[in-house]
């Protein structure tokens, strides 16, 4: 796989303000801005409180010092700690864990002013092939070309330049172009790397061309039972759905701590992977499980078979033998906008966990569904909004760049993949995942469902719905990276931001998980709303 | 101890800006916290905490990055480029997949960093956001590349393993034909690292200098080295700038191989088991001591050491500078190294 560039365009009114090259100004900032020194070191702290940090930062050091290491080492294996980027409310959780009787001037400010908020378009990872041996002994001081290294990068050219002319409506080019990527990937090792991925935007360039570039194909629909069939492939070939799973689980269970009725609901139910888990969890929770109710969203089934109720009825056995009060329902929708909030019965009395594995993106087609979806979550009152998403953002308005983000991706995800090298039928696993792309590159208005976006994304969109987030500790953390050894794979990564989970390839985070939860609606009597 | 603790910190106060004794010391306690006194390190805490930033190949302040993994050895790579000119906003998607299929340049010569970041062979990634940071701005201040090498860190991974990622990298590096440039076209590699990093410079530069490899000089920048012996330096300045003795001990028990002691060559360049330069083709040196850094004896002795084995060696030393200092550009300490930085390489 050669190395490539990604180009994308710079969000709307986005540049990365971390400190530029050298920055001297001399103009003092806003007070209560966020520091731009800091910024560019990865941490938030208002300048006007820079003096105070400080201050806390001297007093925690003469605890440590008080310390004994054993101690300091014991106390850090018990405690739980949350976005570090926070710095002054990192240095106040030592403080407390060091058990001071530190007085905080003022009340330490919960920070849910994401205006702040730098913008980090997500980049991408290139990957150097499989060095062709050395021609010169071990090391040659001429430079060596390995041949598939030039071929990669001239396919991903091309593959550019294609996508550009489908964008410009150059079909007669696009069509020419096509043809070249054949034989390019007909010089490439197709059974990995950019031969393979490659292969597949190919693919869906040419369904885009041949069909039509401007409205977008139309995928054809699989059964509920092929749609499993790959969904289930995928879940096993690489741990980006156990991650979602394990680190929404975690999230919930800590949500519905105290809580006697529990009502989780499943945006997408699938064949209930998630679930049994969490059930066993809740058996196990000193002081006992709660009553949990489960209400499972689905397409209606298009084979005769009810999988929601057979999934449902699964569930209920598993929880029945560990004894968990248990009760299913099913709520047949197409799509998610379909769904009135009086199909889920939700009641009162009950702690909700709204449940969103890569659902959310689907609403962000033509018309305002996911703002009113928001809306009636929001009025559910839930305890926990868990969502994970794609990490990238596959919903851009020109194509090329929507193209491009993809390519990068989706090379990754499969790069990821292929090293995964203990599960041996992948083929499945890469057909879900093609199913993906082809509905980024050859799709259109509400065909297009696949409209990942990133993280920085999704927090301007909750926050202004009026959700504030839940912080992801190093607890969640510390798990997710012992799920990652499960995987033979070595090169997975859980990564921390801002009090979100990430799980990537390298350097590349693919999947983004946050937890968020409901502010309150202000009264209509007081809001004349 | 209590009160020696604030002279400390009030001494430490008094010489550097605000935000570095904020960001250095913020490190120091969460590294105290991540060293366990038997040895072992936290390295789930440590990745929760470290501050990670994503490559973005759209151009800051006319910088871009990419990650490359190199397939044959699992390490990464994080390139540093500055846009051309006149595509810096708006660019052409895609456009920059021409810059992989051409040399930097055909003409001038283009230098490329190798840049090895600090840690103490134990903190820190390529991708952390403090050295990501610093890279964008050797980048743009060098108007070449810069490529950060992710090498595999210690206790996990001891010596030689930081060593041998970066023979992998240099290597790695001079065969790639995107970063060629001059009229006779070569890639023109200059080694470069903070602390562990400096110190992992020196002993690719020995290699490549072994192995016939060209390196056209080496950038130090405060390198971890020491020995058994305790100097003068780590003596007086003991705690008083953000580093303690024992700190420094632990991190080299954690990268030395089990049972050797400081004397091993990888810490004591040129002491009782250090090899013999003279008449080796080693590349030159800029070697930076930081005035307040209690490493500094150990840095002198190696400039000395080059010295004496005939290379050409230049020393920088910034009498009021602490550790770290480069960090953030909020000091006179960090333009003075800019400034030699740049003369370094385009000399």
């Amino acid at each position: 796989m050669g190395p490539y560039d990604s180009s994308i365009s710079p969000a709307a009114g986005s540049s990365n303000s971390s400190s530029s090259a050298c920055s001297s100004s001399t103009k003092p900032p806003p007070p209560d801005q966020m520091d731009h020194l800091l910024a560019g070191a990865g941490y938030k702290v208002r300048s006007n409180e820079l003096n105070q940090v400080a201050e806390r930062l001297q007093h925690l050091e003469t605890v440590m010092v008080k310390s004994l290491p054993v101690d300091i080492s014991e106390m850090v294996n018990d405690a739980v700690y949350y976005n570090p980027t926070d710095l002054a409310s990192w240095v106040d959780s030592l403080l407390t864990e060091l058990n001071t009787n530190v007085t905080v001037p003022e009340p330490v400010p919960v920070n849910t002013d994401l205006s702040d908020l730098h913008e980090f378009p997500s980049g991408m990872n290139v990957y150097g092939s499989n060095h062709a041996p050395e021609m010169h002994g071990e090391f040659s001081q001429q430079a060596v070309t390995p041949l598939e290294e030039d071929v990669s990068i001239r396919l991903v050219h091309v593959l550019m330049t294609c996508a550009e002319a489908v964008q410009r409506g150059d079909l007669s080019l696009a069509s020419l172009l096509i043809d070249d990527l054949q034989a390019l990937l007909g010089r490439v090792n197709s059974g990995c790397g950019i031969g393979k991925v490659g292969s597949f935007f190919v693919d869906a360039l040419s369904q885009r061309v041949v069909n039509s570039p401007e409205n977008g194909v139309v995928q054809v629909e699989l059964t509920a039972y092929e749609n499993e069939i790959l969904y289930h492939h995928y879940y096993e070939a690489c741990p980006y759905l156990k991650f979602a799973h394990f680190t929404a689980n975690q999230a919930i269970l800590e949500a519905f701590d105290g809580q006697d009725c529990v009502h989780v609901i499943d945006f997408n139910l699938m064949q209930g992977l998630q679930w049994p888990a969490l059930i066993q969890a809740l058996a196990l929770r000193p002081g006992g499980p709660p009553l949990l109710r489960l209400t499972g969203i689905g397409p209606p089934s298009n084979d005769g078979r009810d999988s929601l109720r057979e999934i449902g009825l699964k569930l209920a056995e598993l929880a029945r033998s560990v004894n968990v009060r248990f009760a299913f329902r099913g709520v047949a929708a197409s799509r998610l906008d379909d769904v009135k909030p009086w199909m889920l019965q939700v009641s009162p009395k009950e702690a909700v966990a709204v449940n969103s594995i890569m659902q959310l993106h689907k609403l962000l087609g033509p018309g305002p569904p996911i703002d009113l979806v928001l809306d009636w979550i929001r009025d559910l009152n839930p305890r926990i909004l868990m969502v994970v998403e794609q990490e990238s953002n596959h919903n851009q308005p020109e194509f090329l760049d929507r193209f491009t983000e993809s390519l990068y991706y989706y090379s990754t995800m499969f790069d990821s993949l292929d090293a995964c090298t203990a599960q041996p039928e992948k083929s499945l696993a890469e057909l879900y995942i093609q199913r993906e792309i082809c509905n980024v590159v050859c799709c259109e208005g509400s065909a297009r469902v696949e409209r990942h976006e990133p993280l920085v994304r999704w927090r301007e969109r909750l926050t202004s719905a009026g959700f504030a987030p839940l912080h992801l500790g190093s607890n969640a953390f510390k798990q997710a990276r012992m799920l990652l050894t499960l995987f033979s794979a070595e090169g997975y990564s859980v990564e921390e931001n801002e009090g979100c989970l990430t799980l990537g390839w390298h350097s590349r985070p693919l999947i983004a998980a946050s937890a968020w939860q409901a502010i309150p609606k202000p009264s209509p009597a007081t809001m004349g709303r | 101890m209590a009160g020696s603790n604030e002279i400390n910190a009030n001494e430490a106060k008094k010489v550097v800006p605000l935000h570095t004794w904020i960001l250095i010391s913020n490190f120091k306690l969460a590294y105290n916290i991540l060293r366990r006194p038997d040895g072992t390190f936290n390295r789930e805490l440590a990745e929760f905490l470290d501050r990670k930033v994503a490559a973005n190949t759209v151009p800051v302040d006319g910088v871009y990055s990419f990650d490359i993994v190199d397939r044959a050895t699992s390490l990464l790579n994080r390139i540093y480029r500055c846009a051309p000119p006149d595509t810096d906003s708006g660019r052409q998607p895609g456009a920059g997949i021409l810059e992989l299929e051409n040399p930097l340049s055909t003409t001038e010569i283009v230098p490329v960093i190798i840049f090895f970041h600090g840690g103490s062979f134990t903190h820190s990634s390529a991708n952390s956001a403090i050295y990501d940071t610093f890279c964008r701005r050797l980048t743009a201040l060098i108007n070449g590349v810069v490529v950060s090498v992710n090498y595999r860190r210690s206790p996990e991974h001891r010596y030689p393993c930081a060593y041998e990622d970066g023979w992998e990298a240099l290597k790695w590096v001079h065969s790639r034909s995107w970063l060629l440039s001059g009229k006779n076209p070569k890639v023109h590699v200059y080694l470069a690292g903070d602390s562990s990093g400096g110190n992992i410079a020196h002993h690719v530069a020995v290699r490549a200098a072994e192995s016939g490899v060209e390196v056209l000089g080496n950038i130090l920048l405060h390198p971890l080295f020491g020995g058994e012996e305790r100097k003068e330096s780590e003596n007086k300045l003991d705690g008083k700038y953000f580093v303690r003795v024992q700190d420094r001990d632990w991190y080299w028990r954690a990268f030395l191989p089990e049972g050797e002691d400081r004397d091993h060559p990888a810490c004591n360049i040129f002491g009782p088991h250090g090899i013999d330069l003279k008449g080796v083709k080693f590349p030159k040196s800029l070697v930076v001591v930081a005035g307040l850094d209690l490493v500094q004896d150990w840095q002198l002795a190696y400039v000395r050491g080059l010295e004496e084995a005939e290379q050409q060696v230049k020393l920088l030393f910034l009498k009021k500078a602490t550790i770290g200092f480069y960090f953030l550009p909020n000091n006179e300490h960090f333009y003075t190294l800019m400034d030699e930085i740049k003369s370094f390489v385009t000399s």
